[in-house]
């Protein structure tokens, strides 16, 4: 076995210039492969993670009336026991409770419909990103009487500075229509510029005034410790407080769940497109070798190497070929994911501002975890075995007599 | 005891447009220790004849015995093991693994007998030394001439102390002085080593070194004479 290795390792380096070709084309497939997946992955993780922290949250429980008609006076049943039993859970990281009433927004020249979402400053800011997400102005800090928050889109579009004045204009607990005047303090601005365009932020207590009754929660959000645990504590929640619809982050957004499926499946697909690049390449490099050293697998059979040894030696100088290859891909792979992880990709300029639309950041974080590079390693290898079986085969076939004849 | 023996052998090829009859019964026996030259012009026959004497091919008809075992019933596997265990080739050219050192080359042949490493390198030296490359253990096969690459060829059919050597045109592509010298090389070795020799050649200058000149026409025995030198 030593010598066999010793001689494929050496007739890899016959004909060098097609070797280092083949090594090349599997490096370079490689590193494309490695990142286009790190790109992606990064862009999928970075976008799950500002939905998460953006709007979905871990959990969020209504009153399941209010998930088919968002109406203020369909409040969550035992509110105040739910807010007591998540405070003290351990599991829970940090919950915000929200009253959520839809409305008018108008300037002294233009109106808009939006959402409007009253909530508590300190829960808000632990549980969601949305402080974080402030470009302009400040938290509910500068303007003590009726501050407003809002996005960036809708600023624009209805040309408010910090410091305007509109009027938000809903119906109260009764039905009837009240009105009233507000100065935004903050502008905030997310990937989601959709959103933006429309949730409007107001303290939890001056909306309470408006509307007519302080006890409304529409809407609890719930941050985990640790994403794993949602299925034990909504069913946790859902058994102990009946009543109200306990909903986890892929039942609240199942495009979340079908985004990480589906991406999924599509680098699966780059992968394979690559693979199947690699495998062709290495038949026609082993068929050609095959061809070329005819004579000289004749006079190794004749004086007898058993075909099992030749079989092995066209199975290692693939692997050689491969094995160096993948190596050198993986490591220039790797080492672009961890410089470009560390620093990040700006894309804008590159239709990222079309992809903010659809709540993609536009500086893409790429990321892998470790577990890629070993499926990624294995797959190469078996990808490498079957493409060298059919011309190990074929080298089997020669028959001594008229292989050796040959000039 | 014959060491060959063949009974009738019939060859013929299949080729697309009309069968060839390569050989078309030969009867030949030969015993240990005799060095025997087959010769005949182009296309008589000789190649197919030692493929067919060393397992390389099977005749369409007729047996061949080596050592009174029919070989022309072993199956491809088994054939393999037997030309390792019983028959050293030399071939007409290109015999050795390019990427490997005369010694390596030599030795190659015993690694795959399970030789232990002493006993190869010791062998493989003796070897080299015998076909008078002492100097050349570790040179590959591109850095050799033709001639020197044709007695790192004998070395290796030697190594594994076959039955006998076949050596296809061994001197078809060397220069006068080579082919002299191989022969002289192979002589000595039947002589003092008492190994069995068979050499194909069209060649009259090497042919006079043999002492059994069986003469193929048209893939039949045309003559059999023996010489005493
Ligand atoms: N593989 C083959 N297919 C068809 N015909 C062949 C094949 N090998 C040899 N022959 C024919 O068989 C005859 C004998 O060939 P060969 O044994 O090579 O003769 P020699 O070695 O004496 O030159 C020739 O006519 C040759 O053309
Ligand atoms: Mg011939």
């Amino acid at each position: 076995m030593k010598t066999l290795i010793k001689i494929s390792w050496r007739n890899v380096w016959r004909n060098k210039a097609r070797s280092i070709v083949i090594i090349l084309a599997t490096g370079f497939g490689l590193w494309g492969g490695i990142f286009a997946t790190a790109l992606m992955s990064g862009m999928i993780q970075q976008q799950f993670d500002s939905s998460i922290r953006n709007q979905v949250s871990h959990i969020q429980i209504h009153n399941p009336e209010f998930v088919k008609e968002k109406q203020a006076e369909y409040s969550i049943h035992n509110a105040k026991q739910i807010t007591d039993f998540i405070e003290n859970n351990e599991k829970v990281f940090s919950y915000a409770e929200r009253t959520l009433v839809s409305g008018m927004l108008a300037t002294a020249s233009m109106t808009s419909g939006v959402e409007l979402y009253g909530i508590y400053k300190s829960q808000e800011e632990i549980t969601t990103s949305f402080k974080d997400n402030l470009i302009e102005g400040d938290y509910f800090e500068s303007i003590s009487r009726n501050p407003v928050i809002i996005g960036k889109s809708l600023a624009d579009k209805m040309n408010i500075s910090i410091g305007n004045r509109i009027i938000l204009t809903f119906q109260d607990l009764n039905g009837d229509i009240t009105s009233a005047a507000f100065r935004v303090c903050g502008i905030y601005q997310t990937s989601n510029s959709m959103n933006d365009g429309r949730n409007v932020f107001v303290k939890n207590t001056d909306l309470a005034a408006l509307i007519g009754s302080d006890d409304i929660v529409n809407e609890i959000a719930i941050l985990l410790h640790n994403i794993d645990n949602v299925n034990a504590f909504s069913e946790e929640l859902n058994s102990r407080f009946s009543g109200n619809e306990v909903r986890t982050w892929y039942h609240i957004s199942p495009d979340l769940s079908f985004m990480n499926e589906f991406s999924g499946m599509a680098l699966m697909i780059l992968l394979i497109i690559i693979l199947f690049a690699l495998a062709f390449g290495l038949l026609n490099t082993m068929l050609m070798t095959i061809f070329e050293r005819t004579r000289e697998l004749g006079v190794l059979m004749s004086v007898g190497m058993s075909k099992l040894r030749v079989f092995t030696m066209i199975l290692l100088e693939t692997s050689f070929l491969v094995v160096i290859g993948s190596v050198f891909g993986t490591i220039i792979g790797a080492l672009t994911v961890a410089l470009t992880s560390r620093r990040g990709i700006d894309l804008s300029g590159f239709g990222a501002e079309a992809m903010s639309e659809f709540g993609f950041d536009s500086v893409i974080y790429p990321t892998l975890d470790n577990m890629f590079y070993l499926n990624l390693a294995i797959l190469v290898l078996i990808t490498a075995i079957l493409s060298a079986v059919y011309p190990a085969r074929k080298a089997l076939k020669l028959n001594p007599a008229d292989a050796v004849r040959k000039e | 005891m014959s060491v060959i023996k063949t009974e009738k052998i019939v060859k013929i090829y299949n080729s697309k447009h009309l069968p060839v009859k390569a050989l078309k019964g030969v009867d030949i026996e030969i015993e240990k220790g005799e060095f025997t030259a087959i010769v005949g012009p182009s296309g008589s026959g000789k190649t197919t004849l030692l493929n067919i004497i060393g397992g390389l091919d099977k005749p369409t008809e007729g047996k061949v015995f080596i050592d009174n075992e029919e070989i022309t019933q072993l199956t491809d596997s088994k054939l393999i093991d037997f030309r390792l265990k019983n028959i050293g080739f030399v071939f007409q050219s290109y015999n050795l693994i390019p990427v490997l050192t005369a010694k390596e080359n030599v030795s190659f042949i015993m690694l795959l007998q399970k030789k232990s490493q002493k006993e190869m390198d010791q062998r493989a030296e003796e070897l080299l030394n015998e076909v008078g490359l002492s100097d050349k253990f570790n040179v590959r096969p591109n850095k050799l001439s033709g001639g020197q690459q044709q007695r790192v060829a004998v070395a290796r059919a030697l190594a594994s102390r076959p039955k006998f050597i076949l050596a296809d045109e061994p001197t078809a592509n060397l220069d006068t002085e080579s082919a002299f010298n191989l022969l002289d090389i192979m002589a000595r070795l039947n002589k003092e080593e008492n190994i069995t020799l068979i050499f194909s050649t069209h060649d009259q200058r090497v042919i006079e070194r043999a002492r059994r000149v069986i003469t193929l026409v048209d893939g039949e025995v045309s003559s059999d004479e023996h010489f005493d030198r």
